[in-house]
């Protein structure tokens, strides 16, 4: 007993004030995560990815006041910095480029412990060697590598529990999104439609690093569905960015990625199925419930690898369950999320490849808007009306935030539609932007159940940052020029701006801390916290 | 035995428009070919090609930068072989890869394109004299906002290398109606790329009017220069009048100043300057 009394004064001397809890987080609790808006649990803040925070502390009347709380740094960051952390009980969990994962103090920044991936000779074709995010789940954190493993760490050391090889790096997969993690299971896909791979969608046991199932996005030649690709080889339809759940429904709602080659689709006749798609699956079965896909014979690089953001409304005094989707192809979709009804959608940016969309939302697509060999000025750009950033609800406006890019691309036709997995596709074309003066960025506000805006805020170009709403009254969102700011929700009226030095390129996320509401966001290599003095 | 070839890590000093000054460290295979730029025009149409298969999906078609940075300049700023090694040992810790396949020739080649990159289209030759056309630059006053080499006032663009990226279409024309024709700065990720030099006139709200080149710009902020070189920056929100007047200056034109015998002087002078590669 006095040897534990001793232990117990020594730990309080050595112990800092700041306790932390690390308690685990059960798939439960995941479920459950609105209930506790001081953490932020998953890459989108809970199961829908709405990117919606329940806190209210920063409002509307005192947002102006923010200031640095504290700034990290990674050592010697290679690559972009696009991470959205995960923040659980005063721990943040970030990661570094290409596929660091550090825990700090979600108080003051102390670093805990640091985790990195040995890799030689990695093959990163056509993406950033980056990394968006982890999952957590139970006392373990999940990470994806830019060599296409999934790891399994310790949330307490850091240390590696299990490390899988999810695909073969040197034919092209890499990763840089984040997995999802669900009861029991781990899921992640991969990048690499530029390296013409051939697009999957792997279920990994949570405990053990097992695969349990694995879904191809695109058929074997003579497999169902390959009709839609004419005699060639399908590849594409890579999953590489953030999915949703639903666990009542238990369906995860994944996009996918072009086909390939991108800018030449001579010798892939058909809708080229399933990319450009939104996929609904079970996790259970590992099966394809319901597909919709946004653009068949896609030729524009447009990936539907936005993430989807799941909500609830009544429509025709209905009540429905719902997903919306601001696509990368300049529409705002709606759709049932049981069934994959599309219920309507409409352009949220300047469009000029479509009349409209039919009936069922499948395009009206206009004569002569693919690449042309001289090139063939298209809305939206090659990284479309938004890219990989994620969208945010809110259940109290019911208006959809999303960061959108107002660009135009002279498309280029390549002469070649050959291609080798693992290398660039030779001379497949690519784009000049119309950027700079021509372009612009715009946060929108849209009515989430019908797309139709509401307010925009004007930005002086297309950015890479996400959106983050509040119960607060707030939207929270950055520049490529390097401003962070916040925006009133209602009206979309600019309340506080800062501007820190280099481009941002992460979505924010908020989280609170002994009852202190923080704010993060990264600008350049720095991850910074904002808060009320 | 393996087949990896030893590789040994040089840094280079690189000097992008709009990233500043950056240290790179390429990766640089051991006993290197020194590369050159092939620069007949069948040697620039096959680096041409090679071009839009390797380089443009990062670089953009016409290397102004896409993912990857503006390639335009960049063998004028660093010299062929610095390039070369790049392209052939990529830059470890970012997103260029080595392409190690290609043949000393090759990159040459694709080298030799990326020389004829970002420069204005012109088929003129300078007709006058570069040694009287330097007497003519320096008794006009350009030497008051230009820099040459170390010399002048910063007020206007420095013109150390202007020749390497101007023809003299191009500078007699803005020599005459300055601001008719502006170029654009060079960017990375469709971003960036905007007009260089845009003439901006605010006025704030308490009534102050300022005229001067577009200097910076963001979502919320706007800083120009003015003609006497002088920094003003503005919270767009406290701006009544905020435009932009593409065609105006706050150079002056030397349209009847200046013979049409110094004008081709001066012309064949600007043409002249195609500066050093970076020590």
């Amino acid at each position: 007993m006095r040897a534990i009394r001793y232990a117990l004064i020594l730990l309080s001397l050595v112990v800092p004030a700041i306790s932390l809890a690390q308690t685990p987080v059960p798939y439960e609790r995941i479920v459950k995560s609105d209930s506790e808006p001081a953490n932020w649990l998953t890459y989108g803040g809970n199961y829908y990815d709405q990117r919606f925070s329940g806190l209210k502390q920063l409002t509307p009347q005192n947002v102006g006041g923010l200031k640095l709380a504290w700034a990290y740094q990674p050592s010697r960051p290679a690559g972009n910095v696009e991470t959205s952390p995960i923040i659980v009980d005063g721990i943040m969990y970030v990661t570094e480029p290409p596929s660091t994962v550090t825990a700090l103090d979600a108080h003051n920044g102390a670093k805990l412990w640091t985790w990195s991936p040995v890799m030689h000779n990695v093959v990163a074709i056509g993406l950033f060697q980056t990394n968006r995010g982890v999952a957590v789940m139970d006392n373990r954190v999940y990470v994806a590598t830019l060599d296409a493993h999934l790891v399994a760490l310790d949330a307490k050391s850091g240390a590696v529990l299990w490390n899988t090889v999810v695909a073969d790096n040197k034919l092209g997969y890499a990763i840089t999104g984040p997995p999802l993690a669900i009861d029991g299971k781990v899921m992640i896909g991969t990048g690499g439609s530029e390296a013409a791979v051939r697009g999957l969608l792997d279920c990994y046991d949570a405990k053990t690093g097992k695969r349990l199932w694995r879904i191809w996005t695109v058929p074997l030649q003579g497999e169902p569905g390959s009709e839609t690709w004419g005699n060639s080889v399908p590849a594409g339809g890579t999953t590489w960015n953030a999915a949703a759940y639903d666990p009542k429904l238990n369906l995860v709602y994944w996009g996918t990625g072009n086909p390939a080659p991108d800018w030449n689709g001579d010798e892939r006749p058909g809708a080229n199925l399933y990319t450009c798609a939104l996929l609904a699956i079970d996790p259970d079965a590992g099966k394809v419930k319901w597909y919709f896909q946004f653009s068949p014979h896609e030729t524009h690089d447009w990936d539907a690898s936005e993430p989807p953001v799941l909500f609830d409304d009544v429509i025709n005094g209905k009540p429905r369950k719902l997903v919306g989707f601001a696509n990368r192809n300049a529409f705002y979709y709606v759709l049932d999320r049981e069934s994959g009804e599309f219920i309507t959608g409409m352009p949220y940016a300047k469009q000029t490849w479509a009349k409209g969309l039919d009936a069922k939302g499948q395009p009206i697509v206009l004569p002569d808007t693919g690449p042309s060999p001289e090139g063939n000025l298209v809305f939206p750009s090659i990284t479309g009306a938004i890219n990989w950033t994620s969208n945010s609800y809110s259940p109290l406006t019911k208006l959809f935030y999303v960061d959108t890019r107002e660009m135009g691309s002279y498309f280029v036709k390549g002469t070649s539609t050959k291609w080798e997995m693992g290398k660039f596709p030779m001379g497949a074309g690519g784009e000049r932007a119309l950027s700079g003066d021509d372009a612009y960025g715009a946060i929108r506000a849209l009515e989430a159940t019908t797309g139709k805006m509401k307010w925009e805020f004007r930005l002086h170009s297309p950015s890479w940052v996400g959106t983050l709403a509040t119960a607060g009254g707030l939207v929270f969102s950055g520049t490529d020029e390097g401003n962070f700011f916040a925006l009133d929700a209602e009206s979309g009226k600019p309340l506080w701006e800062i501007y820190l030095g280099s481009s941002l390129r992460s979505n924010p996320v908020t989280y609170a801390v002994d009852g202190k509401q923080y704010v993060f966001v990264t600008a350049g290599t720095t991850y910074f916290v904002f808060g009320l003095p | 035995m393996s087949a990896i070839r030893p590789l040994c890590v040089a840094a280079v000093m690189l000097a992008l428009p709009g990233l500043g000054r950056i240290t790179l460290e390429a990766q640089v295979p051991r006993d290197p070919t020194p590369v050159v730029a092939k620069t007949s025009p069948a040697d620039i149409a096959a680096g041409k090609v090679l071009y839009e298969a390797t380089c443009s999906k990062c670089h953009g078609l016409d290397g102004g930068g896409s993912d990857g940075p503006s390639l335009q300049g960049v063998a004028e700023r660093l010299g062929d072989e610095a390039v070369g090694n790049i392209i052939r040992g990529g830059i470890p810790g970012t997103g260029m890869n080595g392409f190690g396949s290609l043949s000393v020739d090759e990159t040459g080649q694709v080298v030799g394109y990326l020389r004829t990159l970002g420069r204005t289209a012109d088929a003129e030759v300078a007709k006058g004299d570069p040694g009287k056309g330097k007497a003519v630059y320096e008794s006009s006053g350009c030497t008051g906002c230009h820099i040459v080499d170390g010399s002048g006032g910063g007020v206007g663009p420095e013109l150390t290398r202007v020749g390497s990226m101007r023809g003299p279409s191009y500078l007699r024309a803005t020599l005459l109606t300055p601001g008719a024709i502006l170029p654009k700065e060079a960017g990375a990720m469709e971003r960036g790329r905007f007009t260089q030099f845009l003439f901006v006139h605010v006025v704030t709200k308490d009534g102050h009017s300022f005229e001067g080149t577009r200097v910076y710009e963001d979502s919320f902020t706007i800083e120009i220069k003015d003609a006497a070189g002088k920094f003003h920056g503005f919270k767009k929100l406290d701006l009544q009048k905020l435009e932009k007047l593409p065609g105006r200056s706050v150079m002056p034109s030397f349209k009847g100043t200046l013979s049409d015998t110094q004008l081709d002087d001066l012309v064949a002078y600007l043409a002249s300057l195609k500066g050093t590669p970076t020590p």
